[in-house]
């Protein structure tokens, strides 16, 4: 009987070494991206949309878990650069705004629906219309500034007139960016709200091709209106596509965050390119109703006591920057910064100032613990969600940061509904919070400040989560909306930025980034960081921008 | 008959319980399918309080208190008429069901069986031969690869035999441009793809029955009849399978009923690492996302398959062994 121990423990010893050397060899391999040789050179494959794990095929525009294929095929009259704000007229060839409270599209000449037919005035009127009737579709909100639509020629053109409800400049960009549908098509749907328009017509530079669950063609629309801008002749677009099949499987363009994506994607192909601009500040939103938090000072000694390099590194593998404190986006936005703002209003790391500003509140340090005059240590609950993990390891050096002076910081995550549900309803001391990324000032910060947008603790805010009230934003916000003079608002702008820096209603921490990848193999043309003229999202109509801005690579210098 | 009735009596009874916890037991979440669908796309952006008005309306959150709701959902248990999926709006939630399915039941079903008929011929053959190489080998090997996590079982063949080897598909039930027909081909590529979700099971699974059926067997071959069929001269095959193993298999054959009675819930996180479109990731996703409707079918379903198996072995038991008739 003595044999067999001596035999397990072999066999033990055995299985031991190989799972070992399964484990060592998995970190030192290296992925290489192996392009289908079956796509051709004027198709490009897609990581822009994500079955769960098949696709439901629905390509009603207006759907929040619509394909994203139907970007591709509905237009909006104009597209925001959600980088910088630029504006292109798409449908409408120009934008006018007579005065505050009225708003006139003329429509571009020659657009044909994929099926043969002109886009016309009465087209944008029904889709407004549209949206009034079936609310749920409205995702952007148009109806509550909306008041009357009215069709119309100017100078034998086509238009579209929209009266506002009040004074509301900001909300033009807004309406203009609705995708417009064919109203020969949707009139005789009973009930849009539910319609899957499993087969759309759209005036977009793709139509769709091949549909199968796993994966959809799109193929160029041989009537669009620019077409000679368009090269790319098919897109594919699978329903899976995680971070390795990316890697492995040579796609052309993705939005997705990639760990160490220089290794990783940038060094599976030559020519596998990347670039993160900023896309939303994440930052420390204190709920401004609770005490200590109501304190400017608090909230001062706070933004000045952390290290917001060391953050950022943490939570972004380094590759997003510190934010700025004056609630815009840099460099996307730097020609809204008021030049007089030091250090681009990015606070650095302070501890004697941050110590001095705890100090004005009233907390003095006692064995080592940031107290008050009762003695009762600064301690408070720091919010996110579970999952969001770049928020975590940003979330757990506030913590190191914040324990180093005596403060005390306690971790809560909870499922994202769950989080969602205490942010709306003001029920957290801190919360980590993601704001601005919409291209436009106004609506990043009139969101973010407006006290129309304030809620009483327990009752759910739109937004405002921090719960500011300041009469003076307030009134600034107002002269914006009502504002049609560029240096007028420019100035306001910079009031804006002011408020943000002195008030710190939210403590801006790093910039979330925008993750696109992309491959210049087939195609040339991306939007980068010096051509800065679109995001990378695969999902919104900037990426109209970059399928007319696509031109085929020279392929001819593979050869030398 | 007393006694089939009486395990009927207890079924009836559990379901009701199951269907009651099935329907309070997601409301119990923090957080509405609104508040999970807004926060899916705030990861991209801030989200408008427009937009989460627009949401909440065509999800239809529900309304009226606990009370009508349960009512209604009671209702809708015995229509079997679940509504519409909240996640995947406007889409019904039978047929969500209805496709993910065959896939799961093909797949876990095929695989459980085969685990079970291969794990106990082996636990047979192991236990017979013990003390030799025969037994040692699946019975080390058996425990060992028990232990090991088999979505990490999982992850490492996809990663060696997907991505590195390049030997099977990573992802999906079939390749993207197969088109679903009655024909060797595509029956082919569907088996092409089921095959490392498959081998993940199977490897994972197989060690329980091995163990399982040759420690019960080790147990009766110490038994007085094995002893005397040996003694009477009867062959090594006939003793080993017609004697000890058929009174041996009784534990298996009850985990048997039980494993069959799970292929309905499929296997969550083989087929979210596969990406295999089964209930397992239909149901990971109506979680994650607070969809009362999927989340309630779906686990209604497997409740009720479970309670149904149970109900079955226990009514086959009291056939097999008379002892518990009484």
């Amino acid at each position: 009987m003595k044999k067999f121990p001596r035999r397990s423990r072999l066999l033990s010893l055995v299985a031991i070494t190989i799972a070992t050397g399964l484990a060592l060899t998995g970190c030192n391999i290296h992925i290489e991206s192996k392009p289908d040789p079956t796509i051709p050179q004027d198709t490009l494959l897609l990581a822009a949309d994500q079955g769960s794990p098949m696709y439901q095929r629905n390509f009603n525009p207006f759907m929040a878990n619509r394909r994203i294929g139907a970007a591709y095929i509905y237009e909006p009259l104009v597209i925001v650069n959600d980088v910088n704000g630029d504006v292109t007229p798409w449908l409408a060839q120009k934008v006018s705004q007579p005065d505050a409270s009225t708003v006139m599209f003329t429509l571009r000449d020659g657009v044909k629906w994929s099926d043969g037919k002109p886009l016309t005035a009465k087209d944008v009127e029904f889709t407004f219309n549209m949206l009034k009737t079936s609310p749920t579709l409205d995702l952007q909100g148009i109806w509550q500034y909306i008041s009357t639509v009215e069709t119309g020629t100017e100078e034998g053109n086509q238009t579209v007139t929209v009266h506002l409800k009040s004074a509301d400049v900001p909300a033009a960009n807004i309406i203009a960016q609705t995708l417009i549908v064919p109203e020969h098509v949707w009139k005789d749907v009973k009930d849009p709200g539910t319609f899957t328009d499993d087969n759309p017509v759209g005036t977009g530079p793709f139509e769709l091709g091949n549909y199968s669950p796993q994966q959809y063609t799109m193929n160029r629309n041989e009537t669009y209106w620019q077409k000679d801008k368009v090269t790319v002749k098919h897109l594919i677009l699978p329903a899976t596509n995680g971070q390795l099949a990316m890697v492995t499987q040579g796609y052309d363009w993705g939005y997705m965050y990639m760990s160490d994506v220089e290794k990783t994607w940038g060094g599976a192909n030559k020519y596998n390119r990347f670039w993160f601009p900023p896309g939303g500040v994440i930052s420390l939103q204190p709920n401004l109703t609770k005490a200590p938090f109501n304190n400017p000072d608090v909230r001062q000694g706070i933004a000045l006591a952390l290290d917001r390099k060391q953050i950022a590194d943490a939570a972004t593998e380094g590759s997003m920057q510190p934010a700025t404190q004056a609630g815009i986006l840099l460099p996307n936005q730097q020609a809204d910064l008021d030049p007089s703002i030091p250090n681009g209003g990015v606070i650095t790391q302070d501890v004697e100032a941050a110590k001095a500003a705890f100090a004005r509140a009233g907390y003095h340090e006692q064995d080592g613990k940031l107290v008050d005059a009762s003695g009762t240590q600064l301690s408070f609950s720091l919010l996110t969600a579970n999952g969001y993990t770049d928020w975590l390891r940003a979330a757990s050096q506030v913590q190191r940061q914040l324990s180093a002076l005596g403060i005390d910081v306690k971790l809560t995550q909870p499922q994202p509904p769950a989080y969602q549900l205490a942010l709306r309803n003001g029920d957290f001391d801190i919360a980590m919070g993601a704001y601005g990324g919409l291209g436009s000032q106004y609506q990043d910060l009139n969101g973010l400040l407006n006290s129309s947008n304030f809620r009483p603790v327990g009752q759910e805010a739109p937004s405002n989560f921090e719960r500011y009230q300041n009469p003076a934003v307030d009134e600034i916000l107002a002269k914006y909306r009502t504002s049609l003079d560029p240096n007028e608002t420019r100035e306001l702008g910079y009031q804006l930025q002011h408020a943000m820096i002195t008030d710190l209603p939210v403590i801006s921490l790093y910039y979330g980034g925008s993750w696109g990848l992309y491959s210049e193999n087939k195609y040339v043309g991306w939007p980068d960081a010096d051509h800065p003229y679109a995001s990378l999202k695969t999902y919104t109509p900037t990426a109209l921008l970059i399928f007319t801005s696509l031109t085929p690579r020279d392929q001819t210098e593979d050869k030398k | 008959m007393t006694y089939a009735l009486r395990k009927l009596g207890m079924l009836l009874l559990t379901l009701w319980a199951a269907v009651t916890l099935n329907f309070f037991l997601p409301r119990l979440m923090p957080g509405s399918p609104a508040d999970a669908a807004i926060a899916k796309l705030s990861q991209n952006g801030p989200v408008s309080a427009a937009t989460r008005a627009a949401i909440e309306a065509q999800l239809g959150v529900p309304g009226g208190n606990l009370l009508e709701q349960y009512v209604h959902y009671l209702q809708q248990v015995v229509t079997l008429d679940f509504g519409v999926s909240f996640t995947f709006y406007p889409e019904k939630v039978s047929d969500l069901v209805l496709t993910a399915l065959p896939y799961t039941v093909v797949l876990v079903g095929i695989v459980t069986v085969l685990a079970f008929v291969i794990g106990t011929l082996i636990g047979v053959l192991a236990a017979w031969k013990r003390g030799t190489w025969m037994d040692t080998l699946p019975t080390l090997g058996g425990s060992f690869l028990s232990a090991f996590p088999y979505f990490w079982i999982a992850l490492l063949l996809l990663f060696f035999a997907g991505y590195v080897g390049h030997l099977f598909p990573t992802s999906g039930a079939s390749s993207p441009t197969a088109v679903p027909e009655f024909s060797l081909s595509f029956i082919g590529d569907l088996i092409y793809h089921a095959a490392l979700p498959a081998l993940t099971i199977l490897i994972t699974s197989l060690g329980g029955w091995i163990l399982g059926m040759r420690n019960a067997m080790i147990n009766t071959l110490g038994d007085d009849y094995v002893t005397f069929a040996e003694a009477n001269g009867l062959r090594g095959r006939t003793v080993a399978l017609k004697y000890a193993a058929r009174n041996a298999i009784l534990p298996n054959l009850t985990g048997f009923g039980l494993a069959l009675g799970g292929v309905v819930g499929g296997s969550i996180l083989v087929e979210q690492v596969y990406g295999y479109p089964g209930i397992g990731y239909l149901l990971y996703n109506a979680v994650v996302n607070q969809d009362y409707p999927l989340m309630q079918a779906l686990f209604l379903m497997i409740t009720v398959s479970v309670l149904i198996a149970n109900f079955l072995v226990d009514i086959l038991y009291g056939v097999l062994d008379p002892r518990t008739r009484r």
